[in-house]
C-alpha cells in the first residue's frame, strides 16, 4: 500500500525494498487507548505491515509477544495499572527474552535517560514521541527502518541534547553542516539516509562523518546502532 | 499580670541574704527582681524563639527567684502522668535529678496531682508524703524534697501542664505558688505560639502537597487524555487525506494543512504539560529531572549531583522548583553566563545550592518567585538562604530535612 506524504507524493515504505523478505513485518501493538490503537493499527495495515496482535497493558503485551513472536512490538510507555513507565518495563522483558524482536516505545514526552536505557538493550530500537505517528509518511519509514534492525531516537530529544548550553562546548568546533549531520547520526539515520535528508551524495556524508568523529575524538562504530549510542552518550556528557 | 502575693513574708526559702535588709526593702527588691525576670522572659517570648529555650530560661529564673533546688516545666499526658519537659538544677554537689523526660505518676498529695485535679496554683509540703507508702512518696523522700509548689499552664482553655519548683531546705513561704503563676501566662503564650507555628507549617505543607497533586493530575490528563485524543484525530485526518480522490487535489492539500496544524497544537500542549508538572520528576526522580532542566536552560548549567536514591516526593518537587526558578532568575534578571547547581544528600538532609555569576541584588522580600520557594522549603521544615550582593552574583542555599524510614 502506498502512503501519501505531506506534499501529496506517494512513497513506498522502505522495507518493501528489501528483496529477500517481501513478507509484511508482523507487529504487535500495545496501547490502553483503544481509539488510538485502532487508528495506528489501521495505518500500519495500510502501509505494508501486518498487525497481528493488540494489547491494552503490559501483561497482555508480553503474553502476545511470547506466543506470536512478531518482528516488531510498538509500545505505549504509559499503560495500566500505574500509568507510569509500564511500557519500558515490558520492553525490558521482551529484550531479555526475545532479543530478535524490534521495539518501538512511544511516549507523550521523551527523556534522555529512558532513551539510553532502551538503546542499551540492543539494536532494532525506537524511542519516539507519540505525536510522530501523525507525520504518517515519516513515521512509516521510521517503523520500517527499526523493523529492519535500525535504531531511531526522536529528533526533539536530539535537538534538546545538541542545544544544551555548555561553557566550553566541544560542539563549537563543528561547522553548521557538521552539526546537522551529527544530529541526524544521533537520530539513527544511515549515511544514505542522511544524504537523502540534506540533498548531498553519500560520499559527501561519509566525509562529514569522518570529520565529525575526528574533531570530537569519537571512535568509528561498527554498526549504526552503536553509532547512535556513542553520539547520544557524547552529547549527554559533553 | 498580677503582682506577687502581698502578704508573703519574703521570697527565697533559703536565700542567705534575706535578712540583711529591713522587711519593706526586701519585699521591694524581691518585686523588682521578679519584674526583671518576667521582663526577660517576655522578651524571649516576643522574639518567638524556640520554646525549649524559653522553658530553660524560665526554669532558671524561677529557681533563682524562689531559691529552689529544682524548677521546671512538666506536661500532662493522657495516661495520668506528667512528663518533665525541662528542668533547672541548683548548680552544686547535690542536684535534684529530674531530667527532661522524667515521667511522674500523678498523686493527690503532690503538687502536680493537685493542680491536675483543681486547676489552681498549689503548694505541698513534706508532711503530705512523709508517711505514705507509695513509690512516688518513696522517691520524694529519697530525693529529700521537703516542699514543692506548682502552677497550671493553661493553653486556650486546656490544662497543658505545670510549672513547678522543689526544695530540700525547709518550706517555700506562702505565696510561692502565686509567684509561679506570674510566669505561666508567658509560658502559655510561648507554647501556644510554638503550636500555632507547627500547625501553620503543617497546613502550609498540606496546601503545597495538594497543589502539587493537582498539577500532577492535570499533566496526566493532558498527556493521557487530551493529547491521545488529538493524536487519534490526527491519524483520522491522515486517513481521510489518503482517501481523497486524485481530482480533488485542493481538498487533499487542505486536509493535510489541518493535520499539520493539529501537530503544532499537540506540540504546544506538550510544552504546557511539561510546565505544569515535569513527568520525569515523578518517573525518574530528582537527578534525571534536574539534568533535563539544565539541558533546556537558556544558559550553561554545571550540575554536580551526588548519587542519590529517590527522595520523598515533596522534597524532590521543592528541590526541582528551587533550581527551576533560580535558573529562570539567572537568565531573565541577572544575565548570568553560567550557573552551578550542586545537590547532595548527607546527614539526613538534602543540601542544594545554586550559584550564578550574574548581576546579584536579588531580594527575596521584593515579590520575586523566591518568596514562593522560601514558603515551599519552610513548609517542609527546611531553610532557604539567598546571598546576592550587587555585582557579585547570587547564591541560593537550601537545606531540606529528610525523613528516614
Amino acid at each position: 500500500m502506498l502512503v501519501i506524504d505531506n506534499r501529496g507524493v506517494a512513497t513506498p515504505p522502505e522495507t518493501a525494498e528489501a528483496p529477500e523478505d517481501r513478507r509484511a513485518p508482523r507487529v504487535v501493538l500495545a496501547d490502553d487507548d483503544i481509539l488510538l490503537r485502532e487508528g495506528l493499527a489501521s495505518l500500519l495495515d495500510r502501509s505494508g505491515f501486518d498487525v497481528v496482535g493488540q494489547a491494552g497493558n503490559g501483561v497482555e503485551l508480553l503474553a502476545q509477544v511470547r506466543s506470536i513472536r512478531p518482528e516488531l512490538a510498538i509500545i505505549d510507555i504509559r499503560m495500566p495499572p500505574g500509568h507510569a513507565t509500564e511500557g519500558l518495563q515490558a520492553a525490558r522483558v521482551i529484550r531479555a527474552e526475545m532479543p530478535g524482536t524490534a521495539i518501538i516505545v512511544l511516549s507523550a514526552h521523551v527523556e534522555v535517560e529512558e532513551a539510553m536505557e532502551l538503546l542499551a538493550g540492543g539494536e532494532g530500537t525506537g524511542y519516539l514521541l507519540k505525536t510522530r505517528v501523525t507525520d504518517v509518511a515519516e513515521f512509516i519509514e521510521t517503523v520500517g527502518r527499526i523493523a529492519a534492525g535500525g535504531s531511531v531516537v526522536d529528533p526533539s530529544l536530539v535537538q534538546e541534547l545538541i542545544r544544551a548550553r555548555r561553557r566550553r562546548d566541544p560542539l563549537d568546533v563543528l561547522s553548521p553542516r557538521e552539526r546537522e549531520v551529527l544530529a541526524l547520526m544521533a537520530e539513527g539515520a544511515s549515511n544514505a539516509g542522511i544524504a537523502r535528508r540534506i540533498f548531498v551524495t553519500e560520499g559527501t556524508v561519509e566525509k562529514h562523518v569522518r570529520s565529525i568523529l575526528t574533531k570530537l575524538d569519537l571512535p568509528e562504530s561498527e554498526t549504526e546502532h552503536r553509532r547512535v549510542l556513542a553520539v547520544l552518550r557524547f552529547l549527554e556528557t559533553r | 499580670m498580677s503582682a506577687p502575693g502581698t502578704g508573703a513574708d519574703g521570697g527565697r526559702a533559703a536565700a542567705a541574704d534575706a535578712g540583711r535588709d529591713p522587711p519593706g526593702q526586701a519585699r521591694l527588691r524581691q518585686l523588682a527582681e521578679e519584674q526583671a525576670a518576667l521582663r526577660r522572659v517576655a522578651t524571649l517570648v516576643a522574639r518567638g524563639i524556640d520554646p525549649a529555650e524559653i522553658f530553660s530560661a524560665v526554669a532558671e529564673e524561677i529557681r533563682q527567684l524562689l531559691g529552689a533546688d529544682n524548677a521546671g516545666m512538666s506536661r500532662f499526658e493522657p495516661d495520668g502522668t506528667s512528663v518533665v519537659v525541662v528542668g533547672a538544677d541548683r548548680a552544686g554537689s547535690d542536684p535534684v535529678p529530674l531530667p527532661a523526660g522524667t515521667r511522674v505518676e500523678l498523686r493527690d498529695w503532690i503538687p502536680s496531682g493537685i493542680v491536675w485535679r483543681t486547676g489552681r496554683p498549689t503548694q505541698a509540703d513534706e508532711d503530705l508524703w512523709s508517711t505514705v507508702s507509695d513509690p512516688v512518696a518513696d522517691r520524694l523522700r529519697e530525693l529529700g524534697i521537703r516542699s514543692a509548689a506548682a502552677s497550671p499552664i493553661i493553653i486556650e482553655g486546656r490544662l497543658w501542664g505545670i510549672v513547678s519548683a522543689w526544695t530540700r531546705r525547709g518550706r517555700f513561704p506562702p505565696g510561692a505558688a502565686a509567684r509561679l503563676a506570674n510566669f505561666t501566662e508567658l509560658l502559655a503564650t510561648a507554647v501556644g505560639n510554638a503550636e500555632s507555628r507547627a500547625e501553620l507549617a503543617a497546613s502550609r505543607a498540606r496546601i503545597v502537597a495538594a497543589a502539587d497533586e493537582t498539577r500532577r493530575r492535570i499533566e496526566r490528563d493532558l498527556h493521557d487524555g487530551t493529547q491521545q485524543r488529538l493524536v487519534s484525530l490526527g491519524l483520522d485526518l491522515r486517513l481521510a487525506q489518503s482517501l481523497v480522490p486524485a481530482e480533488l487535489r485542493e481538498l487533499e492539500t487542505e486536509i493535510g494543512r489541518i493535520a499539520d496544524e493539529l501537530s503544532g497544537v499537540v506540540e504546544d500542549l506538550r510544552e504546557i504539560a511539561r510546565g505544569i508538572h515535569p513527568a520525569i520528576l515523578s518517573e525518574g526522580g530528582l537527578g534525571p529531572a534536574l539534568r533535563t532542566l539544565a539541558r533546556r536552560a537558556a544558559i550553561a548549567v554545571e550540575l554536580d549531583i551526588a548519587a542519590m536514591a529517590r527522595l520523598e516526593e515533596p522534597i524532590e518537587v521543592a528541590a526541582y522548583y528551587v533550581v527551576s526558578e533560580a535558573l529562570t532568575n539567572a537568565t531573565k534578571h541577572a544575565h548570568a553566563s553560567v550557573v552551578r547547581v550542586a545537590v547532595a544528600d548527607r546527614d539526613d538532609c538534602l543540601h542544594l545550592s545554586v550559584c550564578g555569576d550574574g548581576a546579584g541584588g536579588a531580594d527575596p522580600a521584593r515579590g520575586s518567585g523566591l518568596i514562593g520557594l522560601r514558603d515551599r522549603v519552610e513548609a517542609l521544615g527546611g531553610s532557604f538562604e539567598v546571598s546576592s550582593p550587587p555585582g557579585e552574583g547570587t547564591l541560593i542555599s537550601v537545606q531540606l530535612p529528610l525523613r528516614r524510614h
